[in-house]
């Protein structure tokens, strides 16, 4: 185990991944693995019951075993001063109160916390505190409770429902997704250091450092500038680590309580209650269509699950707003309360649910009309403008994604019928569908430290979640510098470093990518004023004319003469160069609306008497801008798409009603897809730049490659079977069950 | 996990005579150090029994002897194994992940506890787990549970592949009891139904160790299968699993042999398809008869009985597989 003991520093930046050589050989930090003097452990106590009151916590037995510090509970525990009145905790963007009530919201909600000297001690102690409650009844059945809420308004209504109640081809049906999970490798986990009482040290996983300073800082009355928050690699993360979870506040509060760093990390079933989940959804869309397929308008209404104590709203409907020309549109939605933990942002929050049955209805249409669902679509995408804003879409290449994806899984050699093509008991389908994600650009900074040898460092508090952020920062900066790969480092995930926003909604690499550009801009005119004392054509030099190299600066007005970095540091007497810089959308976004889209298409093969599905194959173009680096952008769709087998076929997270909870809390039992249950996935990029969106071009795809996954996929296997599935997850069961 | 001693006896004796109530053996670890991690199995000690079980293979005079310790990965890839007994080998590599299976005792294989989520849950009832806390899954979720010999006691089902050909094959379980004197379990004898004491799931006494597996020569290494139906391609525990194995005279049944798991608390045969496989001739037909008989024997929960016409679909495919193994 030496290894892992050592030190280990590549000589050299190894090509690939930034970060590879750091995870693979374990010297890069995960938020649980930093290693600090005088740490105790926290493990916590859920609730066993889904609605109610505290009436006593028996602590005793708990306290009796060795290493046990302290035992908190709503009780004794510190007082976070948010919590002291409402308001300020709904301003703190933190919505359970974390012991500091007696009520009881869901199952596993934290009612103690159990801090030792070693870990084995807290989770030993923590199995002997005990609970006794007052039951309510709990609301933990979403198709019970939905029925119950009425639905509303969300965004505008387009032309009228009148208008096409008599349109030659209207479909109408209701879709319904179980919760999924997201489950990082990484579990949660925080590390809180106090030094005096005003000043917090924080490693953390997360996707934003500066989000958990921020909701930090308003919960404990701190200033940010005295939190700093560590999480310089992360393992994942899914949209679990947008938001600040219980496990922050509570190894604040231990850390606080015993006066030393504590450590708390969820254990894997702590990680199915109470870090986030797509909730449950409930959708019916009505679709109408002219007798040659032109789309004459849609009804989108949807339900899902929230908490009782924090209300969250997926935006299901968005999707239809946007990728077709609808003249006639209502969208319509609700949340629905549960005794349920918190859900949240899960990859493609709202749209993947939406695009099921958006896309799946349009296939069921496809086959009313007898027209080709590729087509039927080729002939209603809104390329031209958003229709929802009739702003001008930057750009959007859909249609080329539609056209290549058909090339590629060789869309014309399908028999146009369903349930015709059988190879022994096996049953053959395709299956077309399309994914779209507004592509989002946040204001970032970033800043460049250059050494004497031309070496550099670009940083920000941005996290790379596993996405290649940091690989595309370093992929940017060469291109706009000139420095080779080899002398560009990146450092990450820190909240001392310039502010950024967290990384989620595959806006990530859009925001960073101007802040990049732009300080890569300002190292330029930094060197440019220091090599204008040397010669003084350089005063009048444009970033765009100055080209680095790994030994000097060039200016095309003076020749290409180049001036060394060497001589520049040692005539200024400099030791280090250092800028910063920010960069942010502007008035583009008043005029144009911008995207990134997906065409999904898929092979299944179905098993006429086990009800198995297999995928044979899965083709993703995907239309996202200029493509930055092309095997980092091909493994988030690609994960991605695997993320989307896993969500139509095999994920749910199973609600007991009759016990108010979620059932399972492991990975054996929850079944995401592994690599026996996708073929590989076929990614390919249209890769024509987006001239308006930022200096890079590029726009997100961390999301569009699962948006559009699951009706593909469906729709596939409605052409194998001739069996409509319109219930995620699409278990054998269901499929040997379903009437064709 | 509750603190623990760790023992390490040097003999079979020694590992017998320390076996008391509170104490457990250690082989792979692969579901206790899971179990002792959820509070659910709370030894005072672990006796580590790696040093004192037999991690052979051997052929005998009446078929095979696999030791206790044998790992699943090992068995899977034993020559032996993969010539004489196949459908042993097909089994294992259906279940687990490679990881596991490095790691996983053959003994151990069989001493797995349930995977049934009110078992894993301690704030949920569970007869297996607590006695006389009730069934949580019986009004509760039961996609995993039991379609036969459950009763309201307990509808858990039996997680192990290998057990299920290992039932197939008419497997003998050799262990030493408290005289440590070698003795042998049938099969079919050695895991039990839940009857009232849903906490025990098998008839190994107290203090008696297992030391070896042993499988009778049989004709079934040309035509046998192994068929897993199951929410994931892999590390999925099974919804239905078939074993199947025919003997052949050209297109005849001499003897057949069908067993499930994911069905019973217990690895199941279907002794009455069986019987009427035998001397009918392998065709689809037929096969086709046998999975009806089968399904006539079972009783699904509410909310599992999508498990019957899978089962009657695997039951099929896997007397097909049987032709083409």
């Amino acid at each position: 185990m030496g290894f892992f003991k050592r030190k280990h520093e590549p000589k050299k930046v190894p090509e690939g991944r930034v970060e590879g050589f750091y995870k693979v050989t374990g010297s890069g930090k995960y938020a649980a693995e930093y290693k600090l003097e005088n740490v105790c452990y926290a493990v916590l106590v859920g609730s066993t019951i889904a609605a109610g009151e505290i009436v006593d916590i028996n602590t005793d037995n708990a306290k009796d075993i060795e290493g046990v510090l302290d035992v908190l509970t709503h009780r004794n525990r510190p007082q976070i001063p948010a919590f002291a009145d409402e308001a300020k905790a709904k301003r703190a963007g933190f919505s359970l109160p974390v012991l500091h009530t007696n009520k009881i919201f869901f199952r596993g909600q934290p009612v103690a916390l159990v801090i030792a000297e070693t870990l084995e001690d807290a989770n030993y102690a923590a199995s002997l505190v005990t609970v006794s409650y007052k039951t309510d009844q709990a609301k933990v059945d979403f198709d019970k409770e939905h029925a119950t809420v009425p639905i509303a308004a969300t965004g505008k209504e387009r032309g009228s429902m009148d208008a096409w109640s008599n349109a030659p081809h209207i479909r109408e049906q209701a879709y319904t997704i179980r919760n999924q999970v997201h489950n990082p490798m990484e579990m949660h986990a925080t590390i809180a250091v106090w030094d005096g009482d005003k000043k917090l040290k924080l490693y953390d996983k997360n996707q934003g450092v500066n989000n958990v300073q921020q909701t930090i800082s308003r919960l404990f009355d701190i200033p940010p500038a005295n939190i700093e928050v560590f999480s310089e690699y992360v393992g994942g993360g899914f949209g679990s680590g947008l938001k600040v979870w219980s496990n922050v506040p509570l190894a604040i509060m231990a850390a606080k309580q015993v006066n030393r760093p504590v450590k708390l990390m969820l254990t894997r079933p702590q990680m199915f209650t109470l870090v986030g989940y797509r909730p449950q959804s409930w959708q019916n869309v009505r679709i109408g269509a002219d007798a040659n397929g032109k789309f004459l308008g849609i009804l989108h209404q949807a339900k899902h699950g929230t908490s009782v104590f924090d209300n969250y709203g997926e935006g299901i409907t968005r999707i239809s707003r946007l990728v077709y020309n609808f003249g006639n549109l209502k969208t319509e939605s609700a949340t629905v309360p549960l005794n349920l933990g918190a859900p949240t942002w899960m990859r493609g929050p709202g749209d993947c649910t939406g695009a099921f049955a958006l896309e799946s209805a349009i296939d069921e249409l496809s086959y009313d009309i007898k027209k080709d669902p590729l087509q039927l679509r080729l002939d209603n995408l809104a390329v031209i403008n958003d229709p929802d804003t009739g702003k001008p879409w930057s750009t959007n290449f859909l249609n080329e994604c539609m056209t290549k994806g058909a090339e590629m899984i060789n869309w014309k050699s399908r028999n146009p019928l369903p349930a015709q093509t059988k190879e022994g008991e096996w049953m053959i389908g395709y299956g077309v569908a399309n994914g779209m994600w507004f592509a989002g650009r946040s204001k970032a900074s970033a800043s460049i430290i250059m050494q004497k040898d031309g070496s550099i460092t670009v940083q920000t508090a941005m996290t790379d979640i596993g996405t290649g952020t940091g690989t595309g920062m370093q992929n940017i900066a060469h291109l706009e510098l000139g420095i080779s790969h080899d002398k560009i480092r990146i450092k990450l995930g820190n909240s001392n470093l310039p502010a950024a926003p967290s990384q989620g909604g595959s806006t990530g690499l859009s925001t960073i990518s101007g802040a990049v550009a732009a300080v890569c801009d300002a190292l330029k005119m930094k060197l440019a004023g220091y090599a204008s004392l040397q010669d003084a054509i350089y005063k009048d030099a444009k970033p765009e004319s100055i080209v680095l190299s790994d030994s000097g600066i060039a200016y095309q007005q003076a020749g290409n003469h180049l001036i060394s970095f060497d001589k520049i540091f040692s005539k200024e007497n400099l030791q280090t160069i250092e800028v910063e810089a920010s960069s942010g959308p502007g008035e583009e976004r008043q005029k144009y609306a911008f995207c990134s889209g997906a065409s999904h298409f898929c092979k299944v093969r179905v098993h006429t008497k086990t009800g198995k599905v297999k995928i044979d194959r899965h083709v993703c173009v995907v239309d996202a801008g200029y493509v930055v680096n092309k095997l980092a952008a091909a493994n988030q769709v690609s994960g991605a798409a695997v993320g989307g087998i896993g969500m139509t076929l095999s994920e749910e997270q199973v609600v007991d009603s009759t016990h108010g909870c979620f059932i399972g809390g492991d990975l054996a039992g929850y079944h995401f897809a592994v690599n026996a249950d996708a073929p590989i996935i076929e990614v390919d990029f249209i890769n024509k730049i987006d001239p308006n969106i930022n200096p890079s071009g590029a726009k997100g795809v961390g999301e569009v490659g699962i948006i559009g996954a699951a009706a593909a996929i469906a729709n596939a296997i409605f052409h194998a079977t001739g069996k409509r599935l319109r219930d995620l997850p699409i278990t054998p069961d269901k499929v040997l069950l379903a009437k064709s | 996990m509750r603190p623990f001693t760790l023992q390490k006896p040097t003999t079979i004796g020694q590992a017998v005579s320390g076996k008391k109530e509170s104490a457990q053996f250690l082989a792979g670890g692969t579901n206790l150090l899971d179990l002792m991690k959820k509070h659910i199995s709370q030894p005072d000690r672990l006796l580590d029994i790696n040093s004192v079980l037999s991690e052979k293979i051997e052929s005998t005079a009446g078929g095979i002897r696999i030791g206790a310790n044998v790992r699943n990965s090992a068995a899977a890839a034993n020559e032996l194994i993969l010539s004489k007994f196949p459908l042993v080998s097909h089994a294992i590599l259906k279940g687990a992940s490679p990881q596991i299976r490095n790691m996983a005792s053959m003994a151990g294989n069989l001493l797995q506890r349930t995977r049934c989520p009110y078992f894993y849950d301690t704030s949920l009832p569970c007869n297996k787990r607590k006695a006389g806390s009730g069934c949580g899954a019986l009004k509760g979720e039961t996609r995993m549970a039991a379609i036969v010999g459950h009763n309201p006691q307990c509808v858990a089902v039996h997680p192990s592949d290998l057990c299920i050909a290992l039932s197939a094959l008419d497997a003998r379980v050799i262990i030493n009891g408290k005289d440590n004197k070698e003795t042998s379990i049938p099969f079919k004898d050695f895991h039990k139904l839940p009857g009232t004491n849903p906490e025990k799931d098998n008839n190994l006494p107290a203090n008696a160790i297992i030391t070896a597996i042993e499988i009778p020569s049989n004709p079934f290494n040309k035509n046998c299968s192994y068929l897993k139906l199951r929410d994931r391609e892999s590390y999925a525990f099974a919804l239905v699993s078939v074993a199947a194995a025919l003997q052949l005279n050209g297109n005849r049944i001499v003897e057949a042999r069908l067993a499930s798991g994911g069905v019973a608390h217990k690895p199941w045969r279907w002794y009455e398809a069986e019987k009427f496989l035998k001397g009918k001739t392998a065709d689809l037909s037929n096969f086709k008869q046998a999975a009806e008989i089968i399904a006539r024997e079972t009783h699904p929960l509410n909310g599992n009985e999508f498990k019957v016409p899978m089962l009657k679909g695997a039951i099929e495919v896997a007397l097909q597989n049987c032709l083409t193994a």
